[in-house]
């Protein structure tokens, strides 16, 4: 199934070579976990970042369905 | 005393007068120090009804305890004044390297009153203050002002002025330092423009005496080497500033978007923090002796917007950018130089501008009387208009007066995206709604620095909070609003401060905080009396807007975000219940319902 990975601020780093702007489309297997999902594209447990499924945050380990939008990106303030 | 230096200058314009007063130590102890300080000052001097421009209002610059201590990011002050812009209080807070000098001048708070019969500037060198002539420095921008005040006084010294709008009371006007730091909101530019004073400037090679300075060093750098080890992990403010911010809003579905009509930006991409990265940025820019660097230092080749300084920061980019439906970040860059140039708040400068462009697309704004088309998009448009408000020129008279009075002046307040005539910073509260009730209670009027939920709402820290929950927001703004009051009024900065010395719950137990103000200034605070004090400080300036006329109506929000539910987005089909939130919020906050606090309440601040 397609989801759609947004990777802001520092979690750009793990951004595919060419990717446009600040968004990839993946192809992932039915039942895929949020958390599996961004140990595919490498990034660390322990980065504990935000992580918002559909524009809304998520309590567990969600799995993911078709067409879903995940933003991930860091704890942290702006102003 | 330590940490604070217990003295005041106080400087009477009209007399071309300065005197040092010593500051009672109870008092000091009670309001922590500066926008404490200040608000103690403005109720016992000032009649709250006092006109904002009138010589009477007092303006205050105001450091606090830790300002120009080893405490990292200690490099805070603020302007505090009665607002021509709202009619309430004005609470504008900035950083940079001219907070510490000042406090290493001598003195922990500036006070002037009365008006001077001519331009002039204050020019303190260690403990000495002079009131100067300034006729030759009126009319010049704040870079040209800056560069001539440094060559007549030190090359070392630091300078805060105005720029043209101050000068020209521009109601939006701000109070620049360092060039391109900003005390921007609430207009308080314009007292300072009433006043004919021109500028501060000052040199101070003197050191903050402290309580107890070896454990003050010894927990200072131990915070320090914790946000250093962070940022070696990656740090999104080093690395591209607040301008990552865009991206998350618009994920969440909060940018503000032409004129708050919406909270997704199709543009979102194209202004955000790593455009500025890869484009602009020349090098990261750390305010005096901060461990982040959060602030941008560029510059702009793009011939037709070209030009250099710092920034743009988030809220610039939401109110000049996606308020304006303006996804240029060239055009974003150089309406922001422009506004720190002529010293102009870009908040307000674009939510005025966007007010003007949804009332010119909906008919209400006669061409004729814009002296232009203004649609949505129109980079070139938020540029001349910047200019026409900081010189009242044309339709700029009316931007200078800010996004209420421009809307009721063609008959469409309601179009005004303010509370209490002070506009929205980057946050729709439709969609983060502890916001919302920020907005309608903050002492200022709309402020996100009032006490920003958004941390929690938006960002997860110290956690994660459902942004569209109302349930806990009364306790949680209560909360927020009162530990901001105590990082003001310690002269401390709120990004390392809310992450680094608060307990990390939503709660804000300022644990490390109390710590730093008790190695400072020996006056044995615990967390709960520290706490008190952010409460007592909050409490003392709603009596002051009280007095001053304002009531529980003014405790409200445009009808677009109490009626008009966001159209797009995560947050679609929501509003503001902010009827829903308002009377536990008194409640908490031991008001009676009319948003009066109770005789009980001031008698357990000790301020009946």
């Amino acid at each position: 199934m397609k989801v759609q990975l947004k990777l802001f601020a520092t979690f750009r780093q793990y951004l595919p070579v060419g990717a446009e702007g600040s968004t990839v489309e993946l192809e992932v297997p039915s039942g895929t976990r949020v958390t599996e999902l961004l140990a595919t594209i490498g990034i660390p447990q322990q980065e504990s970042p935000m992580i918002l499924v559909n524009g809304r945050g998520i309590d567990s380990d969600r799995i993911l369905v078709e067409g879903d939008v995940v933003a991930v990106f860091p704890a942290m303030a702006g102003g | 005393m330590f940490g604070w230096h217990g003295k005041v200058l106080r400087v009477d314009l009209t007399q071309e007068t300065t005197r040092v007063e010593e500051v009672d130590p109870k008092m000091a102890k009670d309001f922590i120090g500066g926008r404490g300080w200040a608000i103690k000052y403005l109720h016992d001097e000032m009649d709250p009804k006092t006109e904002p421009l009138a010589p009477e209002n007092r303006l205050i610059f105001a450091t606090g305890p830790l300002t120009a201590t080893p405490a990292p990011t200690g490099n805070r002050y603020m302007v505090i004044t009665k607002s021509p812009l709202t009619g309430a209080l004005a609470c504008s807070n900035a950083g940079g390297i001219f907070p510490t000098e000042m406090k290493r001048s001598g003195f922990d708070l500036f006070l002037f009153e009365g008006r001077a019969s001519r331009p002039v500037y204050l020019w303190i060198h260690d403990g000495e203050a002079e009131i100067r002539p300034a006729t030759h420095l009126w009319g010049k921008n704040v870079h040209e002002a800056t560069d001539i005040l440094l060559e007549e006084t030190d090359a070392k010294a630091r300078v805060a002025c105005i720029g043209p709008a101050g000068e020209n009371l521009v109601k939006i006007a701000a109070i620049m330092n360092d060039k391109h730091r900003a005390a921007a909101r609430s207009g308080v530019g314009a007292v300072m423009g009433s006043k004919n004073l021109k500028a501060v400037v000052v040199r101070g090679t003197g050191d903050v005496p402290l309580a107890h300075p070896a454990e003050m060093k010894a927990l200072s750098k131990e915070v320090r080497s914790e946000v250093s080890r962070d940022v070696k992990k990656g740090s999104s403010l080093r690395e591209y500033g607040t301008a990552y911010v865009p991206v998350v809003t618009n994920e969440i579905g909060i940018l503000p978007t032409r004129n708050f009509q919406t909270g997704v930006f199709e543009g979102t991409e194209n202004i955000s923090g790593h455009v500025l990265k890869e484009k602009f940025l020349r090098r990261p820019k750390p305010c005096f002796g901060c461990p982040i660097a959060c602030g941008r230092d560029t510059e702009v080749d793009d011939p037709d917007y070209a030009g250099e300084g710092e920034g743009p920061e988030y809220e610039t980019i939401a109110a000049l950018g996606s308020a304006c439906g303006v996804d240029n970040l060239a055009a974003v860059t150089k309406a922001n130089y422009l506004c720190n140039e002529l010293g102009l708040d870009t908040i307000s400068a674009g939510v005025t501008i966007s007010c003007a462009m949804e009332m010119f697309e909906k008919g209400f704004l006669p061409e004729s009387d814009a002296g232009r088309p203004l649609r949505f998009g129109d980079a070139d448009a938020v540029i001349a208009l910047i200019k026409q408000a900081a010189y009242r020129e044309g339709f700029g008279d009316l931007v200078a007066e800010g996004s209420y009075r421009l809307a009721s002046h063609y008959g469409h307040p309601e179009l005004a995206i303010t509370a209490k005539k002070l506009e929205f910073p980057g946050y729709d509260p439709r969609g983060a709604k502890g916001m919302g009730l920020l907005y309608a209670t903050s002492n200022i009027g709309a402020s996100h620095m009032a006490g920003d939920i958004a941390y929690a709402e938006v960002f997860g820290v110290p956690e994660r909070i459902d942004p569209l929950a109302i349930e806990d927001k009364p306790h949680l703004v209560h909360r927020f609003e009162d530990a901001f009051a105590l990082i003001d009024a310690a002269g401390m900065c709120v990004f390392l401060t809310l992450r680094y010395l608060f307990d990390p719950h939503v709660d804000l137990w300022p644990t490390r905080l109390t710590q730093l103000m008790n190695y400072a200034t020996g006056a044995g605070y615990t967390p709960e009396t520290m706490l008190e004090a952010g409460e007592r400080v909050y409490n003392l300036e709603r009596l002051f807007l009280l007095e001053a006329g304002l009531t529980k109506a003014d405790d409200t929000l445009p009808k677009r975000m109490l009626e008009e539910p966001l159209p797009d987005g995560p947050g679609k089909g929501q509003v503001v219940e902010l009827d829903r939130m308002l009377p536990e919020f008194y409640r908490l906050r031991g008001w009676d319902e009319n948003g009066v606090p109770t005789d009980e309440k001031l008698a357990s601040l000790g301020l009946k």
